[in-house]
């Protein structure tokens, strides 16, 4: 297998130069003026010691402009993240675009009976073997949640163990608890060789939401930031209002809300640990004003994670936002539509690492197999549109054209042969037979294709695995429920 | 090379598509080697039969060639780029195949029908045909019933392929049957006609023989013709 080949976006900017300043400014505004609420004193504590306001009446911190800005200029620029077989790292920097899984939905539609059901460890193993199998996408984070299994306290550690036994590409996940977050580390740790195997290259990273919109930190997440620094783990700082109900209803009100959210959680991230490194966890999503839900489909969701890209490019940090959110309930149209706009913004936005892209139903709280695929289907497109036009002497074919003639054909010219299996994204799914031929297809129906497809990857797929003492090192170590490595 | 060794290289000179050593081929492995058409020449010189290099060389060839197409991992033109090689070999072979007499496939005339000039989908059937080992007259575009019957007569060809691409000049299609009826001929040929806008019905409307929706379908329509011959 050839290492992803990384394009870069930034053809699409829903904001100009000049409003990305001012969104910026007025977010320092608001961090001065409103600032944030902490209610843990270690945390407050840190970012008195960094040269931020504290008022311990309120539980509120402000910030200078100077405060955060030092801050920032700890962040590195780029972050790496690893992969196992070292064939997919990952180079988050200015506008790369990598895609992947993500989400923690409780429920999943069975493969077998096509019931909804409650997500198992199981689930999260074989959305892993697909994602590593398909090739559009380059990261796991795990769509689902197995927390109808798994106490929370081994939740995280079990889930990533889960996804890693099943992809050697880069991990993702959420640490529940501090002493969750330790197991993680250890458990990588294990796989890794050691400590600073693990720290030279690792081949995961944290996600974890600090904040509770609007403006409030959370203090379990920040007593698992402060163990994850420590490790050296990259962490993806995510925040995620929900415009009109957690944030302002307005695009720009909720980017102005996020962007000093992100800062913040920033700014406490280098002062727990300089040079840490971050991604701008950027995810607004709005509000549906009828009945107060989440909506993740609507297309106000790609300007506004599109714009997260710019902002984040903005501050010279990589970014971590979302794309394939809908509010439909099957594969069906709404789905895809609602998908393929935000995904296409988000990938020429150039997005560094966008989750959330594939398998995911029902505002996310449900993970359905065959959509997976489709999803793979439409990053596939999205990518080969961020490809673009390549434009050189050999491909401009003035010199076939000419071998070709007048009244010629190009379908048996080398130049034919060289360029087809790369100009074209070939598609999995799609049908592209004539109107005969698609009759007498057995499965006329995507979806249908898209599930025997999963089944084939799920049975023929071979992931590259724990090895067998290294299985029992960490099961001998850590509390894993799931029984076999899925090998 | 010894005769075993030379009959594989055919068979992987086909599954590239190499005709000659100036071929690079579907991937480069076998370029700057010999091509079919000079490995053909070695074997004769070395008195492999004929009938090995047909059977075991090239028709073996064009087998994996289609298993790979029907995988999804060859594309038309690397189907088309192997018919080729397997053509640019029969032409060498032909002589030997009566010397050695062997019972060609039969004989094939392929033409656009009057008044229209579209001719790849025909010219891809006309290479796949001879890749298949047929020995196939290609009249080209706009060709008139009378010089179609001319065709198949002097040749004395068992089948006759009609292509058309535009409803407008279906109906010649017709009239080209029409016209091996006049002639006395019909019963002495099969005829299959293909083209975008063509169909089963229509053929049958027409009495043609058969109607090939693509090139594959045409060459095993004329193989299970030149089966039950």
């Amino acid at each position: 297998m050839e290492k992803p080949i990384t394009f870069s976006g930034g053809q699409y900017q829903p904001l100009e130069q000049k409003e990305i300043q001012r969104l910026h400014d007025s977010a320092l505004s608001v961090l001065y003026n409103t600032g944030v609420r902490v209610d843990s004193e270690e945390a407050m504590a840190v970012f008195e010691k960094g040269g931020a306001i504290v008022d311990r009446n309120s539980n509120r911190v402000r910030f200078r402009p100077i405060t955060i800005e030092n801050a920032l200029r700890n962040v590195p620029q780029g972050v790496t993240l690893f992969s196992r077989d070292g064939l997919h790292d990952l180079r988050l920097e200015k506008t790369n675009v990598y895609l992947g899984t993500g989400g923690a939905a409780p429920d999943v539609d069975d493969l077998d009976t096509e019931e909804e059901r409650p997500a198992t460890l199981k689930d999260v193993a074989d959305f892993a073997r697909l994602v590593d199998a398909l090739e559009n996408l380059h990261f796991y984070v795990r769509p689902c949640t197995a927390s109808s299994e798994v106490p929370r306290e081994y939740l995280g550690m079990n889930e990533f163990y889960a996804a890693i036994s099943n992809t050697s590409k880069h991990v993702m996940g959420a640490a529940c608890t501090v002493q969750d977050a330790r197991n993680i580390i250890r458990l990588a740790e294990i796989i890794a060789g050691d400590s600073d195997a693990l720290r030279k290259r690792p081949f995961i990273s944290f996600i974890t939401g600090l904040i509770i919109s609007p403006l409030r930190f959370d203090p379990e997440p920040i007593a698992v930031l402060t163990e994850i620094v420590r490790s050296g783990i990259p962490v993806a700082l995510s925040s995620a209002p929900m415009a009109g109900l957690t944030s302002p209803i307005t695009l720009a009100g909720t980017l102005v809300q996020l962007h000093a959210e992100e800062l913040s959680c920033i700014t406490l991230a280098q002062m727990l640990a300089p040079g840490t490194p971050i991604l701008y966890g950027g995810v607004p999503s709005m509000t549906d004003m009828h009945e107060l839900d989440y909506v993740g489909g609507g297309v106000e969701f790609g300007l506004m994670n599109a714009a997260i890209s710019q902002l984040s490019q903005h501050i010279d940090v990589p970014c971590f936002n979302s794309a394939g959110v809908t509010e439909a309930k099957i594969p069906d149209m709404q789905a895809v539509y609602e998908k393929t706009f935000a995904i296409c913004q988000c990938v020429l936005s150039g997005s560094n690492c966008i989750h959330h892209v594939a398998g995911m139903l029902e505002s996310l709280m449900k993970v359905n197999y065959a959509q997976m695929l489709i999803d793979n289907e439409i990053a596939g497109m999205a990518i080969r549109a961020l490809r673009g036009i390549e434009l050189d002497e050999d491909r401009l074919a003035t010199d076939t054209i000419d071998a070709v003639g007048p009244g010629g054909s190009f379908i048996a010219s080398k130049h034919t042969v060289k360029y087809m299996r790369t100009e074209f994204y070939e598609p999995f799914l799609a049908d592209r037979h004539d109107y005969e031929t698609w009759r007498h297809l057995r499965i006329k129906d995507i979806r249908k294709r898209a599930a025997r497809e999963a089944k084939k990857i799920l049975k023929q797929h071979r992931p590259m695995g724990i090895p067998p003492e290294i299985d029992r090192q960490i099961r001998s170590e850590l509390k894993i429920y799931s029984r076999g490595s899925s090998q | 090379m010894n005769k075993d060794d030379l009959i594989k290289t055919i068979c992987d000179n086909v599954i590239q598509g190499r005709r000659t050593k100036d071929d690079e081929g579907i991937d480069d492995s076998l370029s700057g080697t010999p091509g079919v058409v000079e490995l053909v020449g070695e074997a004769l010189a070395a008195e492999v039969s004929v009938q090995s290099i047909l059977k075991e060389g090239l028709s073996r060839g064009m087998d994996i060639v289609g298993k790979k197409f029907e995988a999804n991992e060859y594309f038309i033109p690397d189907m088309l780029a192997a018919a080729e090689a397997v053509s640019a070999a029969m032409d060498v072979l032909e002589p030997h195949i009566m010397k050695a007499g062997l019972e060609p496939k039969g004989q094939f005339v392929i033409a656009t029908v009057l008044g229209d000039h579209h001719d790849i989908g025909k010219n891809i059937v006309a290479v796949l045909l001879k890749g298949a080992g047929f020995q196939v007259i290609d009249l080209g575009t706009d060709v008139p019933a009378d010089r179609i019957i001319e065709a198949a007569n002097k040749n004395n060809a068992q089948q006759v392929g009609l292509s058309a691409l535009l409803t407008t000049t279906m109906p010649e299609m017709k009239t080209t049957i029409e016209a091996f009826k006049k002639a006395g001929l019909r019963e002495k040929v099969k005829v299959l006609i293909g083209g975008a806008p063509t169909s089963k019905e229509f053929a049958k409307e027409i009495g043609a023989d058969a109607h090939c929706k693509d090139a594959f379908e045409a060459i095993a329509v004329a193989e299970s013709h030149a089966g039950s011959r």
